[in-house]
């Protein structure tokens, strides 16, 4: 029974974000604003480019993994950096650390809960709007199931890189610029914001190199994949776990490091 | 009876950068190395039974609460030996949350947007409660304060008071060894501190937990703490009872006088006739501080009757509060 001190966790936060009915409704409202101002972005560059098809993407594909990826962005945002780097500044921290488990799961589970609600408020409407409006664009089949095995990925990856940042407001004790620093990078280069497929070919080749992409392109190329046959997606999922297990050391590493900040330097 | 928590000639010393003034001095701190070390605690030793209650004092930034956090595991000592219920707090921080409890009296521990039986259910899963300790808790503490109106509330509309009160449950919850209350009466009014007072005494008494507290005020220590730990600037002062400490100051008596004609000048005089007290006046009264072991009460008193008119008199025994500050002021002599 190891499990129910975390699940109790995810139930503590799904009740928290039912409180605040008024910031989930502003959440989607503000969702649909930025997604508007995206459309006509993007018809902008399409009808400037005058063909129907840039980087090998058409005018509704982009559209439709831009929608996705602002949903799942929506769901998967943990805003780890400012938790972390409020408590510090707050000294909430030390109550955190003397909690019977560990400060990073902690921090996690204690997140878990507005994931749940998040997917159930954000992501699910959102995928379903998409599916229902392009009458198919997103195929249905298996690569549904590989999908949210990658998405688990992504979510793991994700945060170990939030905690990792959230760690270095250890030391510099500021939070605001190394976490819009942190957001920009992985915006950007994790294809969240624009398609990788947009990017010169030179930053691309870099993108594939770095852990981001793992966040946001990896689970919606697959899920955007007609027949996704299993040489094709075991790559990126094998990327993915590769970058999960890269990043979960890294942020441990991180963590005992600064933790002994806080216990030689009181933080 | 085993010792619950001890503390071996501990020390901690934080480097902190010496800091410059002004735009050119900030800009210079970007690249000094320029440290110094402070020094928070100094050598302390103390070993606490189970089912103490001690009161650990001291006057601002003495180092009380980096003592206590490491106790609780959040410091790593500079130097020296801390067991907590057999623990290394600081190298078994999880093992140790599981057998203490904290309350820091500024803040909370409970879920805020959630009322306060979902905080109780959260901890009672996290420190892994089983269903019958957690009911017999839930009944000693109804049993103890009125709280079925506590437990619906949401935490963020509780007052300070309540909030506090909750906060004391909720460390309690898990029925741990010792539990640490960092000025846990700190900004109460009056009557909720006697029932919290009341509510601490009675955990302490039923569950024979080890209670550490920490306060500025001395009711709380009155109330509740025999023994009392006094510490200033990070070295350890005073570690007895609360009584002993008392005779340890000589037998103090305050008699105050209300005497006919102008109060300061009245004071000068009486400060002549009796060289071996200590004088003071304000609007009301003249206070003379009697060491009783130099010379007694009644005979500063008919002396003075002698010399003037006495309208009025009171005797005040001297009170914690007022050795505590003492102490504070002049040290240990």
């Amino acid at each position: 029974m190891n499990l129910k001190k975390y699940i109790t966790l995810t139930r503590a936060g799904i009740i928290e974000s039912l409180q605040f009915r008024l910031s989930t409704i502003i959440m989607v409202l503000g969702n649909m604003l930025y997604l508007i101002v995206a459309y006509y972005l993007w018809k902008a560059i399409y009808a400037a480019a005058g063909t129907d098809i840039v980087n090998g993407m058409t005018f509704s594909d982009t559209l439709i993994y831009l929608v996705l990826a602002t949903a799942l962005y929506n769901f998967m945002e943990m805003y780890a950096v400012w938790e972390i780097g409020r408590a510090i500044q707050s000294g909430k921290i030390v109550l955190d650390l003397l909690k019977p488990m560990e400060y990073r799961s902690y921090l996690f589970w204690s997140y878990s809960g507005s994931f749940v609600m998040n997917f159930i408020a954000t992501f699910l409407p959102t995928f379903i709007a998409v599916c229902i409006v392009t009458k198919g664009a997103v195929p249905f089949g298996i690569n549904l199931l590989f999908f949210a095995v990658s998405v688990i990925f992504s979510v793991i990856i994700n945060y170990s890189i939030d905690f990792m940042v959230g760690t270095i407001c250890l030391f510099t004790e500021s939070i605001w610029g190394i976490n819009i620093m942190k957001q920009m990078v992985v915006t950007l280069l994790s294809g969240a914001t624009i398609p990788l497929a947009f990017f010169p070919e030179a930053l691309r080749k870099a993108a594939y190199c770095l852990p981001f992409q793992s966040i946001y392109h990896a689970p919606l190329s697959i899920l955007l994949q007609r027949n996704p046959q299993p040489a094709d997606v075991l790559p990126v999922l094998g990327l993915q776990l590769f970058w999960c297990v890269v990043t979960v050391v890294l942020s441990k590493l991180f963590w005992k490091v600064s933790i002994r900040q806080i216990t030689v330097n009181g933080g | 009876m085993s010792a619950m928590i001890e503390i071996k000639n501990v020390t901690k010393e934080f480097k902190v950068l010496n800091r410059r003034e002004g735009l050119k001095g900030s800009l210079k701190d970007l690249f000094s190395r320029n440290y110094k070390i402070v020094r928070a605690v100094d050598q302390i030793s103390m070993t606490v039974e189970q089912g103490e209650i001690v009161g650990y004092l001291g006057p601002n930034g003495a180092g009380k609460s980096t003592t206590i956090k490491m106790m609780t595991g959040v410091l790593e000592p500079t130097s020296g030996e801390i067991l907590v219920g057999g623990n290394v707090p600081y190298r078994d921080r999880t093992k140790n949350a599981q057998e203490i409890g904290v309350v820091f009296g500024q803040r909370t521990q409970l879920w805020w947007a959630l009322p306060l039986i979902e905080s109780f259910k959260i901890l009672k899963d996290i420190y892994r409660i089983s269903d019958a300790d957690y009911d017999e808790m839930l009944k000693l503490y109804q049993s103890l304060v009125d709280i079925e109106p506590l437990l619906h509330k949401p935490v963020r509309q509780m007052s300070l008071g309540q909030r506090t009160l909750s906060d004391i449950l909720a460390a309690f919850l898990h029925n741990p060894k010792i539990v640490f209350l960092d000025e846990p009466t700190i900004g109460l009014d009056v009557s909720m501190k006697a029932k919290i007072r009341t509510l601490i005494h009675a955990l302490n008494e039923k569950k024979h937990t080890t209670v550490i507290l920490t306060t500025h005020d001395m009711g709380d220590v009155d109330a509740l703490c025999r023994r009392i730990v006094i510490i200033d600037k990070g070295k350890m002062l005073y570690d007895n009872d609360v009584e002993h400490l008392k005779r340890f100051f000589g037998s103090y008596r305050t008699l105050k006088l209300r005497i006919a004609g102008d109060l300061s000048e009245r004071a000068e005089a009486v400060a002549k006739l009796l060289p071996e007290c200590t004088v003071s006046a304000d609007d009301e009264w003249i206070s003379v501080l009697v060491d009783e072991e130099k010379c007694k009460v009644m005979h500063v008193l008919t002396q003075l009757q002698q010399s003037f008119r006495i309208r009025d008199m009171q005797l005040e025994e001297i009170s914690t509060e007022d050795v505590i500050k003492k102490i504070y002021e002049e040290g240990v002599k």
